[in-house]
C-alpha cells in the first residue's frame, strides 16, 4: 500500500537538511513501528520518498512524501500515530491512499511561494512597488550559474524568465515584511529557486531588497498534466 | 532572548546552520523567567562532537528533572558562525531558549581535552563574560569546570570560579542548591564562593590559593589565603551506581553526531593499571550497574530516542562481571526491534572473542586492536596485559569469521623505549598480514586491510609516568619515520599523530598556574579549535610561548624528581602518591602489576569500594 503525505516544515526547522529529514522520518518510522516496505540488498533502508528538496532556510506548509507500506493502514491512523512522534514543526497535515505509479519529483512541476523581504531604505519602498510590475517587459533575465564538471569550475548562463510562472504583489505585513506571492518552475525539468528569482530582480531593476533578510515560505506544489495544474494530494 | 530575524539572518549564510537550532527530540524547554537557577552547560568543541558526550547527557537531565533548576546548552560556533556572530555583535546564546549565556547563572564546561582550553576562552568571549575570572563583577555568571582534565585544573585558574573535581552527579545538585539559598538570602558572589569552597566535597576554589615558586621554576609552596578553606581537595565519587541518577532519555540530534546511537554506562573505574592511563587511575575503584538495573534503563532509553544501536560504554567495557548475560539479555530483548548491541573497545582475550560472536552476527566492519607497544618488554613497561598470542588468537578468529579490515593503534614516546620496540609495529603489523595471507586462499574472505596509527605518548598527571619527560618533537619524527620506513606494504598503512599537538598537550596537561598566560596568549593571536588538524596554528603556539616567557620544555620535556611538589599534588585522586612510586619503579624493571580484580595493590583508596566485591 503506498501512503501519499502532505507536511510542513516551519519554524527553525527550517534549517534541517535534505539528509536530516530523511534521518527523522526513519527514525519515526522505526519508533512508531509503521510497517514501512524495506529495500531489498545489503544495507536496507526504508522505501519513502520526498517530493522537490526544499532549500535549506526555506519554510514550507506543502511538503509531500510518499510512504511504501507492507500492510494496508488506514492513513488516518498513519498521520496520527506519526505525528505524535515528530516535532511541532514538522507535521503531517494530510494523508491518503495513492494509486499513482509516477515519483512525486517527476510529477511535481510548479511551486508556490510567499516571500518576505525588506528593502533597505524606506524612501526606496514606493520605487519597489512601482518598478516590480517591469519585470514584465523584460525580454530575458539572465543568472550565471556554477558548476563542477570534473575538477572544472564552469559558468553558464541561463535565462530564467521562461521558469517564472508570475510575480504578485500582496502587500506589506505588520512586521513591514513586503509580501510577494511566485509561482515558480519547480522540479527536474527546470527548477528555479526563489532567492536566485530575488536577487537577479534586485540586479535587475534596482530594486533595493535586503538580500540578507529574504524569508520564504513554500505555499503549494503542482502536478502539471496535459497542461492542466493539480496539487499531488 | 536573541531576535530570531537577527538569528535568521546569520542562520542563512553559515555550514550545518542545524548545530543552532536546538528543538531535538528530548529537549527541555523551561520558561526561564519561572527558574530559580539557571545553568548553561558547555562542551567546548563544535556541535557534533559535544553532542556525543555521555556526561553531558546525564548532567543535562540530572538538572532539568529538578524543578526550579534548568540546564540549556551551548557549544563551540564553528568559525563561519563565529565571525557572522561578531559581525552583527550577536552574543552567544544556549540551544533552547535562545537566551544570551551571560544571563545565565552558571556556565559550566566539560574538560575532555586540553587542546580544547583556547575555545573556553573564545566561548567567554563570545558571551561576553570577563575571561579572567579577577575580573568578573557580581551579575556575571560563576564559570564553573569539571571532567577529567580537572584533575590538573592549574592551567585553567586564571579563568574558571570553581572546579569540581571527580563524578558531577551529586556534588552538581548540591553546588546548585547552595546556590539558590544564597540567592534568597542576599547573594554576594564571595561570599558564595567561600562557601563553596568550605561546604561543598570535592570544588576547588583557585581564588584562595596562592603559589610560590623556586628560582629554577618549581614550586616552592602552596598556600591559603583564606584559613578556612581545604588543604587538600578530594574527588567526589559515587558509591552506588544503582541508585544514581541515570537519564532515561538522551537528546537525539538532527544532524549526525560522532556517534549516532545510545551510550549506555555499565561500570566506571577500570582495574588493568595501565601505567600512562589517566583515567585507569583516577575512576577506581570500579563500580558496576547491575544487569537489572541496565536492561530498565536500556527499555527506556530505546522508547525515548528511537535508537537502533545501544554501546555498552565504559573504559572497558569487556571487563564488565555479567557481560554475557547482559548482551544475551539485550539480545533477546531488541533483537525483533531491530536493535543491535556494540562495544566500543574489545580487548584482544578469549573473553572478547566469546562476545564479539554474540554481538556482530551480521556487519563486518573494521575490527580495532590496541597492543600499544611493539614489543613484550615495552608491553609490561606500561602495564598493558596482553601478549602476542592473545593478538594472535583474537585476529586469527576474526579472519575466520570474515573480518578483513583490522586497525592497530600503538603509542611511541613510551618511558625506556628503544629502537627495538619501535620496530616491533612493524612486526605486529606483518604477523597480523602473514596470519590473513597464510590462510587457504578459498578461505581468504575480504579485501585485507591493515591500518596501523601511533599516538604520540603524553605524560599525564596522576599515572606512574607523571615524573617522566616527554620525548621532544625531533625525536618523535625520527621515532616514527623509523617506523614509517620499515613498512613497504601497500596492505599495511601507518598513520601518526602530529607531534607538534601532543607537545602542546604535554606541557598543558602538567602545567602550572603560569599556562594560563599561554593560553590567553595563544587565544589572543586566534588559535581555537587546536584539535582540528586544520585550526591547529604552531606557529602562533610557538610566539604565544615566547611572548609569554614560558619555556615549554620544563614542562614537556623534563625528568622531574620524586621530591618535587606537583602541580596537582594537592588533589586526592584516590590512589596515594607512594603507590604511583612503587609503579613507577616496577615499570623501570619491566614488572607488571596483576589487575587488582584479582588481589588488591594497596593503590591506597580509602575504603575501597571493591572490598568484598571482588576479594
Amino acid at each position: 500500500m503506498k501512503i501519499r503525505v502532505r507536511f510542513i516544515k516551519t519554524g527553525y526547522l527550517k534549517y534541517l537538511s535534505q539528509l536530516d529529514l530523511v534521518r527523522l522520518f526513519t527514525r519515526a518510522f522505526s519508533r512508531t513501528n509503521i510497517p514501512i516496505k524495506f529495500t531489498e540488498g545489503f544495507n536496507p533502508h526504508p522505501k519513502f520518498s520526498i517530493g522537490n528538496p526544499l532549500p535549506l532556510g526555506t519554510e514550507s506548509i506543502a511538503e509531500y512524501m510518499d510512504v511504501e507500506l507492507t500492510e494496508v493502514m488506514d492513513p488516518k491512523e498513519f498521520l496520527q500515530r506519526l505525528n505524535l512522534i515528530l516535532p511541532k514543526d514538522i507535521q503531517i497535515i494530510k494523508a491518503e491512499e495513492s494509486i499513482s505509479k509516477a515519483s512525486l519529483s517527476s510529477i511535481i512541476k510548479w511551486s508556490e511561494y510567499e516571500i518576505r523581504l525588506m528593502v533597505e531604505e524606506n524612501e526606496k519602498r514606493s520605487f519597489f512597488e512601482n518598478n516590480l510590475e517591469t519585470w514584465k517587459e523584460l525580454e530575458t533575465i539572465e543568472i550565471t550559474k556554477k558548476k563542477k564538471k570534473g575538477k572544472k569550475k564552469i559558468e553558464t548562463t541561463i535565462n530564467i524568465l521562461p521558469l517564472i510562472g508570475n510575480i504578485l504583489y500582496k502587500g506589506i505585513d505588520e512586521e513591514g515584511f513586503i509580501i510577494l506571492d511566485c509561482l515558480l518552475k519547480s522540479g527536474e525539468n527546470g527548477n528555479l529557486k526563489p532567492i536566485e528569482l530575488i536577487k537577479s530582480l534586485n540586479e535587475k531593476l534596482s530594486l533595493g531588497i535586503d538580500l540578507d533578510l529574504v524569508m520564504i515560505k513554500r505555499l503549494e506544489a503542482f502536478v502539471e498534466e496535459d497542461g492542466k495544474m493539480s496539487k499531488p494530494l | 532572548m536573541i531576535s530570531k530575524y537577527k538569528l535568521d539572518k546569520i542562520l542563512m549564510k553559515v555550514e550545518k546552520p542545524s548545530r543552532y537550532i536546538g528543538m531535538e527530540q528530548n529537549i527541555v524547554i523551561k520558561n526561564l523567567e519561572e527558574v530559580k537557577v539557571k545553568f548553561a552547560f558547555s562542551y567546548p568543541d563544535v556541535y557534533e562532537v559535544g553532542m556525543s558526550h555521555l556526561g553531558m547527557h546525564i548532567l543535562y537531565n540530572l538538572i532539568n528533572d529538578k524543578d526550579g533548576f534548568a540546564c540549556e546548552r551551548v557549544f563551540s560556533p564553528w568559525v563561519d558562525m563565529e565571525k557572522e556572530m561578531r559581525n552583527e555583535n550577536i552574543p552567544l546564546f544556549t540551544l533552547e531558549n535562545k537566551e544570551e549565556v551571560k544571563n545565565f547563572d552558571f556556565l559550566g564546561f566539560t574538560l575532555q581535552y586540553e587542546m580544547s582550553y583556547t575555545n573556553i576562552l573564545n566561548i567567554l568571549d563570545l558571551s561576553q563574560i570577563p575571561i579572567l575570572a579577577s575580573l568578573r563583577l557580581e551579575n556575571d555568571p560563576i564559570v564553573i569546570a569539571g571532567g577529567p582534565c580537572a584533575y590538573n585544573p592549574e592551567p585553567l585558574v586564571d579563568f574558571i570560579d570553581i572546579f569540581i573535581i571527580g563524578e558531577g552527579e551529586e556534588v552538581t545538585l548540591e553546588l546548585l542548591d547552595l546556590y539558590e539559598s544564597h540567592k534568597n538570602n542576599g547573594f554576594s558572589r564571595d561570599e558564595f564562593l567561600l562557601d563553596v569552597a568550605k561546604n561543598v566535597e570535592g570544588s576547588y576554589v583557585p581564588k584562595f590559593y596562592e603559589i610560590e615558586y623556586n628560582e629554577d621554576g618549581t614550586i616552592k609552596s602552596r598556600m591559603k589565603n583564606n584559613i578556612e578553606v581545604p588543604d587538600i581537595i578530594n574527588k567526589r565519587m559515587i558509591r552506588d551506581l544503582d541508585t544514581m541518577y541515570s537519564p532515561e532519555k538522551l537528546l537525539v540530534p538532527y544532524t549526525e553526531a560522532v556517534h549516532d546511537r545510545i551510550s549506555m554506562e555499565i561500570f566506571r573505574g577500570c582495574t588493568h593499571g595501565c601505567r600512562f592511563c589517566q583515567a585507569g587511575m583516577v575512576y577506581r575503584p570500579v563500580r558496576e550497574k547491575s544487569v537489572d538495573k541496565l536492561m530498565d534503563l536500556a527499555k527506556e532509553l530505546v522508547e525515548s530516542t528511537g535508537y537502533e544501536n545501544i554501546s555498552l560504554s565504559s573504559l572497558s567495557s569487556c571487563d564488565y562481571s555479567q557481560l554475557q548475560l547482559l548482551i544475551s539479555k539485550l539480545m533477546d530483548n531488541f533483537e525483533d526491534k531491530k536493535v543491535g548491541v556494540s562495544l566500543p573497545s574489545l580487548r584482544l582475550d578469549s573473553v572478547s572473542i566469546d562476545i564479539l560472536k554474540e554481538i556482530e552476527k551480521v556487519r563486518k566492519t573494521g575490527l580495532t586492536f590496541a597492543p600499544e607497544a611493539g614489543s613484550q618488554r615495552l608491553r609490561n613497561v606500561i602495564n598493558k596485559g596482553v601478549d602476542e598470542d592473545d593478538l594472535i588468537n583474537a585476529v586469527s578468529y576474526a579472519f575466520k569469521e570474515g573480518w578483513s579490515r583490522i586497525k592497530l593503534y600503538f603509542m611511541i614516546g613510551l618511558p625506556t623505549e628503544t629502537d627495538e620496540d619501535l620496530l616491533g609495529i612493524k612486526e605486529l603489523a606483518y604477523l597480523v598480514k602473514d596470519l590473513f595471507f597464510d590462510r587457504p586462499k578459498e578461505e581468504r574472505i575480504g579485501n585485507f586491510q591493515l591500518r596501523t596509527s601511533a599516538a604520540c605518548f603524553v605524560p599525564k598527571p596522576f599515572t606512574p609516568f607523571q615524573w617522566f619527560g616527554q620525548d621532544t618533537i625531533d625525536e618523535f619524527y625520527d621515532k616514527i619515520h623509523l617506523v614509517k620506513d620499515s613498512i613497504n606494504d601497500n596492505k599495511v598503512s601507518f598513520n601518526y599523530h602530529d607531534p607538534r599537538v601532543s607537545y602542546l598537550e604535554a606541557i598543558i596537561a602538567r602545567g602550572d598556574r603560569k599556562i594560563g598566560k599561554l593560553l590567553y596568549s595563544a587565544w589572543e593571536k586566534g588559535c581555537k579549535f587546536d584539535g582540528w588538524s586544520e585550526h591547529f596554528n604552531y606557529n602562533d603556539w610557538i610566539e604565544a610561548l615566547s611572548e609569554t616567557n614560558i619555556d615549554g620544555s620544563f614542562y614537556a620535556n623534563r625528568n622531574r624528581e620524586f621530591s618535587e611538589i606537583l602541580p596537582w599534588d594537592f588533589i586526592n585522586p584516590g590512589p596515594s602518591k607512594e603507590y604511583l612510586i612503587k609503579e613507577y619503579k616496577k615499570s623501570i624493571n619491566e614488572e607488571i602489576t596483576e589487575d587488582c580484580r584479582l588481589g588488591c595493590n594497596a593503590c591506597g583508596i580509602d575504603d575501597c569500594a571493591m572490598w568484598g566485591v571482588f576479594n
